[in-house]
């Protein structure tokens, strides 16, 4: 990787980190571009100490981490481009919402009016307007986890990483900021989010991370990773008027390992090994007399991944 | 494949100098402090003492009260009533610090605060730094500022044949001040550090001047030694403060050794501040 290029990505370069004994994330190899990114894993897979390495909270063992061409060293440069939301609810004790961001702002360089303004903006942006100036003790737990969130973004970083930044959320707000992350990522954001809720990662991810016990088990786009597992076969739901005939016709070709009429009868549930086949077999079927309304993977999600992947660690589905 | 206008940028305006920021630190701290009104009282009662040194003086020098005491002074101004008032103010000093030290550190260990104070471009050493100053501050207050003042009110009372030939006692309040306000800050952050609960750890602090004279008192009865002093914390300070002031000393240790004993005291309460003040406290397994 060049050096323009790695100054637009976060890139982990064969990474380790070890707490005495204990394995926090080992041989890391990572390139994160822009857009959203979903660290993703059982409790103890290395999520957070990932994103603490990236920060520079804690220091590889092993490796070298740059940050948009920044190393994790040089924290007065890191952290004018980098946010971070942590997964502690914890605060300075006795501050108003608007008093904390508007402190980290002062810390951050930025001088009084700046800091004012920018405050302002991010209270907006996490639309806590109404409860800036009460103090962050009597807030809710999802106003927290808002006024976090706004003081991860209040300095117009280039980077935000945020650790479960969904938990503690109501639906109605939950889906406020997950558009807010989508409108962060258009604007060209590097957003790292770790996350348990996985079929929230499979609606906000531009690509994914797996991690268990410390390794990376995968990464990319959810599609790309899900084609690369091929000792599980693909599932693809076929809606179609005659799912019988369907399902006996497909059964026949060698490529498909099982089919099953769908529970509500209103389709066929194929298992393939080789899906570029299938997907060219189903044409000809589609010409045969079967009117086929639609064809969509059944595994392609977070979930089945991180299922096939990971296994019986399940987090929160 | 998603699509990124890469339309957002980056704050690129003015920043202020890096090593004013540690004082956002402190102006919160600051805050916190003195929001409790018996530490803010406490605070005023601190300045009551160089309040009455201050009449003394003029007193020494007001002729008419000389004319109707019938005498040429009242009490000799030397190094010796500097060295007390250091003494008098060191102790309020140190009570002021049992109350606002524990507060500093620990609040923000126990709600998990530091990954967001050290998440900004602003170091360790920066924020314990920032933390400090609160102490530097408010000890500054009630120890050498006023005994500067102190000097500088007798120095014009009594002209230039008193102030040229002790002009050193400047130097030694200012020492002596510092040496103090070094200790007592190093020691309370980093109990502040290591005790998460406020109220226990001003008592360990407490505990370290009172305990630690108390044993180094029975290890002085039961090993007929004096080294006994060197864990008596009160009793250093005294040491270098004899020697500063140039003053007649009667605790058995030589100066040398209490300066050294300090400075160990004091690069321990580092260490312990260094393993403690971090984004992450490391559990090993």
């Amino acid at each position: 990787m060049n050096g323009q290029e790695a100054g637009r990505r976060i890139v982990f370069e064969d990474v380790s980190k070890f707490y005495g004994e204990v394995l926090g994330v080992n041989r890391v190899n990572l390139s994160i571009p822009g857009g959203i990114t979903s660290l993703v894993g059982p409790n103890g897979a290395g999520k957070t100490t990932l994103m603490n390495l990236m920060t520079g909270l804690v220091r590889p063992t092993r490796g070298r981490i740059s940050v948009l061409g920044i190393s994790p060293d040089e924290p007065e440069r890191l952290f004018h481009k980098l946010g971070y939301c942590t997964q502690f609810d914890s605060f300075p004790k006795g501050l108003t919402g608007y008093q904390f961001l508007y402190s980290y702002l002062r810390l951050s360089g930025k001088p009084h009016p700046v800091a004012d303004r920018l405050a302002g903006q991010a209270i907006e942006r996490v639309n806590l307007a109404e409860a800036a100036h009460r103090r962050i003790a009597g807030y809710s737990k999802g106003m927290r986890q808002r006024i976090k969130l706004a003081q991860a973004l209040c300095h117009q970083p280039s980077v935000l990483v945020l650790d479960e930044p969904l938990n503690g959320l109501d639906p109605l707000i939950r889906a406020e900021t997950i558009a807010l992350f989508r409108s962060l990522a258009q604007e060209g954001l590097h957003i790292v989010i770790s996350s348990h809720v996985l079929h929230e990662v499979d609606a906000i991810s531009d690509q994914v991370v797996l991690l268990s016990n410390g390794y990376v088990v995968a990464e990319g786009q959810i599609h790309g990773v899900r084609e690369e597992i091929h000792e599980q076969p693909m599932q693809i739901v076929i809606r179609c008027d005659k799912p019988c005939d369907l399902a006996s016709r497909v059964f026949q070709q060698d490529c498909v390992v099982e089919a099953r009429i769908h529970p509500d009868g209103q389709g066929v549930l194929v298992k393939t090994r080789n899906a570029e086949r299938f997907y060219l077999l189903l044409n000809r079927l589609a010409q045969g007399g079967i009117n086929i309304e639609s064809v969509a993977p059944a595994d392609d999600d977070v979930l089945s991944v991180y299922e096939y992947l990971i296994g019986t660690e399940e987090p929160t589905k | 494949m998603a699509v990124h206008k890469r339309s957002y940028h980056a704050y690129a305006g003015e920043l202020t100098p890096r090593w004013s920021r540690f004082l956002i630190v402190s102006r919160y701290a600051f805050q916190n402090a003195l929001a409790s009104k018996a530490l803010s009282a406490y605070f005023a009662l601190c300045f009551s003492y160089p309040l009455g040194c201050a009449l003394a003086l003029y007193a020494n020098h007001n002729q008419r009260l000389l004319a109707l005491f019938q005498t040429s002074s009242f009490f000799d101004v030397n190094a010796r009533l500097f060295f007390h008032f250091l003494g008098v103010q060191g102790m309020l000093g140190f009570i002021l610090t049992a109350f606002v030290g524990p507060g500093l550190v620990s609040p923000d260990l126990a709600n998990n605060a530091l990954p967001l104070y050290l998440c900004r471009p602003v170091s360790r050493a920066e924020y314990v730094l920032g933390k400090m100053f609160v102490l530097f501050a408010l000890l500054s207050l009630i120890t050498w500022v006023p005994g500067e003042m102190l000097f500088l009110i007798q120095s014009s009372l009594a002209g230039a044949s008193w102030m040229v030939p002790n002009l050193w006692i400047m130097g030694s309040i200012l020492l002596g001040s510092a040496v103090e306000i070094l200790v007592f800050s190093l020691l309370a952050l980093a109990l502040s550090a290591w005790i998460k609960r406020r109220l226990a750890a001003g008592a360990a602090l407490l505990g370290v001047f009172f305990f630690g004279a108390g044993f180094g008192q029975a290890i002085n009865a039961v090993l007929r030694t004096k080294y006994g002093f060197l864990i008596d914390l009160a009793n250093l300070l005294a040491r270098v403060e004899d020697q500063v002031f140039r003053q007649h000393t009667s605790i058995g240790i030589p100066a040398t050794d209490a300066w050294v004993a300090l400075v160990a005291i004091s690069a321990f309460c580092l260490l312990l501040l260094e393993k403690k003040v971090r984004a992450y406290e490391v559990v090993r397994g």
